[in-house]
């Protein structure tokens, strides 16, 4: 690599790649035992344990209310917005204890969350949202990350000075991962990135995540209901029913595994669905249209 | 004509003591989502203090004007932290409820410290006589209009230049969102009230300045808020025009049509606002794409 051009890797990390190697990769993150209870009444997540390593790409699947989203909520310290509280259990990133930190100290040490649907700052324009994501940066730093966001996303340097709330769905989810990697994050928690996306726009999306990990290093944790879409890129999943761990294993191994195929992938057991169901649906769909 | 030219240039100067005080209004509401009822006691607390500093120290204008600045920054300090604070993430009607309650302490606090009498702010200046045109106005009326103006220029820029400016924005849209970015609404809402308390200070002064120090300057809250819901509640630099406005629109109605009608023009003007363009005349509208 050439001393003038400015690796992306050395721009979006806090201290370059030469602290990255000296000390142990960062980005690992443990939940041990979590138990999460809302407005002291209402169990969301209970006994969940969960572990990424270093470099990884994690998913972690489960349907509409299952915990994902109360999981990532208590990793990035924002459970509080919603009377939500940790009774138990122990979330540490990087070795620190952060069940009690505070959101911006989480963001400090390098864990960065792009939240379920997208959560712009509407009123702002794409710039001043990258920006915010970068609020604990300086200047400097902050010019750096930006050229590698727009390396990462043409799209957003043609749109900066535009909006973000007129934004498309993907150009605006281009800007939530833009803004999250402003922070110059070791660690990013994607929740629902494909959520109300077109497939050509989710596969762009994934290329750009499976990048961000191949490339620069990030550790990924992707919360997805699309399971086929992030075995498609994980090294290891986690499944989450009604806030409980049921399932986890590399992606191969859930992949394969008879009940994930069925409730998750959408391939059923015997490999062919009857053809009653067939005609079933079939007769729903012209009675819609 | 020459009347309504009187009329008109005085409806400024009163509009932008009006101005003032509604962008500290549009100010608070945009970083935290509340009305801060006390606003207009804010404001009556640095004019008193003011005036306590004058009456030490006489025919210094600039001490008096720094001291009352620097106290207007602990008042909106201390309020933040000492009432606001505990009351962060409770519902936004029992917080309000807070700042009406915060509202009639400092008001009696105002008689308790200092007394029932109007008294005359003489910080030896703002008493001369400018002419403009055939114009009589008074130094202070012209200082105040120029103030109103570097106001909404500073706020202007710091909204879009500023980190803080712009967090506060991004605070005010998503503060979840802005949570997940490290940024500390907490923070936020402390240079909030502290710069609110300031302009609203130094509104105060200047009414002072051009009426007295009295008990009933609480009113001039009361007679701002129109202002804010004219330009845009969330609006920091329509609220300052709006108060204009006001002012000026309070003036030719006393004016023209009796002096009686001038207290109840601004709420007449808001309510037609209302039923025309209900976020103000600079009020954002809420983006609805998602």
């Amino acid at each position: 690599m050439s001393a003038t051009s400015v690796p992306a890797e050395t721009a979006l990390s806090r201290d370059g790649p030469q602290a990255q190697t000296a000390q142990a990769r960062r980005g690992s993150l443990e939940v041990r035992n979590l138990q999460v209870v809302y407005g002291s009444a209402i169990e969301a997540i209970r006994d969940v344990s969960i572990e990424v390593e270093p470099g990884q790409i994690v998913a972690l699947l489960g349907s509409n209310g299952a915990g994902k989203s109360t999981l990532l909520k208590a990793i990035s310290g924002v459970l509080g917005e919603e009377e939500g509280k940790i009774e138990s259990g122990v979330i540490s990133y990087d070795g620190v204890d952060v069940t009690a930190r505070s959101a911006d100290e989480i963001v400090r040490l390098g864990l960065m969350q792009v939240p379920e649907g997208r959560r712009l700052f509407a009123p702002l324009s794409v710039d001043e949202n990258l920006d915010m994501g970068g609020y604990i940066a300086d200047t400097r730093t902050l010019a750096k990350r930006r050229a590698v966001v727009f390396e990462l996303f043409p799209r957003l340097a043609e749109r900066r000075r535009q909006i973000s709330g007129y934004l498309s769905g993907g150009e605006q989810q281009m800007v939530a991962i833009g803004r999250a990697l402003m922070a110059g994050p070791d660690f990013l928690a994607l929740d629902e990135p494909s959520l109300g996306l077109a497939p050509i726009v989710i596969e762009q999306i994934y290329a750009v995540i499976r990048r961000l990990n191949r490339d620069l290093g990030l550790t990924v944790l992707l919360v997805e209901q699309n399971a086929q879409r992030a075995l498609g890129i994980a090294n290891y999943g986690y499944i989450i029913e009604r806030g409980r761990i049921v399932f986890d294993g590399t992606a191969a191994q859930l992949e394969k595994n008879a009940d994930v195929r069925e409730f998750y992938l959408g391939v059923s057991g015997s490999g062919q669905k009857s053809l009653r169901d067939v005609k079933h649906y079939k007769r729903r769909k012209r009675w819609l249209s | 004509m020459q009347y309504l030219l009187d009329q008109v240039i005085s409806g400024i100067a009163v509009g932008a003591i009006y101005g003032l005080v509604a962008m500290g209004f549009a100010l608070i509401y945009k970083a935290t989502g509340l009305v801060n009822f006390a606003q207009g006691e804010m404001s009556m607390i640095t004019a008193y203090i003011a005036w306590s500093i004058a009456g030490t120290v006489s025919g210094n204008p600039w001490l008096v004007v720094g001291g009352a600045l620097a106290a207007s920054v602990v008042l909106g300090l201390a309020i933040e932290r000492v009432v606001m604070r505990p009351m962060l993430g409770e519902p936004v009607f029992a917080t309000v409820m807070v700042t009406i309650g915060l509202a009639v302490v400092l008001r009696s606090a105002t008689l308790l410290i200092w007394d029932a009498y109007p008294h005359a702010l003489d910080i030896g200046a703002g008493r001369e006589i400018v002419h403009i045109g055939d114009t009589g106005v008074r130094s202070a009326q012209l200082a105040v209009m120029a103030t109103l103006l570097l106001a909404l220029g500073a706020f202007w820029a710091f909204f879009r230049y500023s980190r803080i400016g712009k967090a506060m924005r991004a605070v005010a849209a998503d503060e979840r969102a802005a949570k997940l970015m490290g940024i500390s609404a907490a923070r936020i809402h402390a240079v909030a009230w502290t710069a609110s308390s300031v302009i609203a200070g130094i509104a105060g002064v200047f009414s002072a300045l051009l009426y007295d120090v009295s008990p009933n300057m609480f009113h001039v809250g009361l007679k701002s808020f129109p202002a804010t819901i004219l330009g845009g509640l969330d609006s920091v630099l329509g609220s300052g025009f709006g108060g204009v406005i006001i002012g000026v629109a309070e003036n030719l109605a006393a004016g023209y049509l009796a002096p009686s009608v001038k207290e109840i023009t601004g709420f007449i003007v808001i309510i037609a606002m209302l039923m025309i363009r209900p976020f103000g005349l600079f009020g954002e509208r809420e983006i609805e794409r998602v």
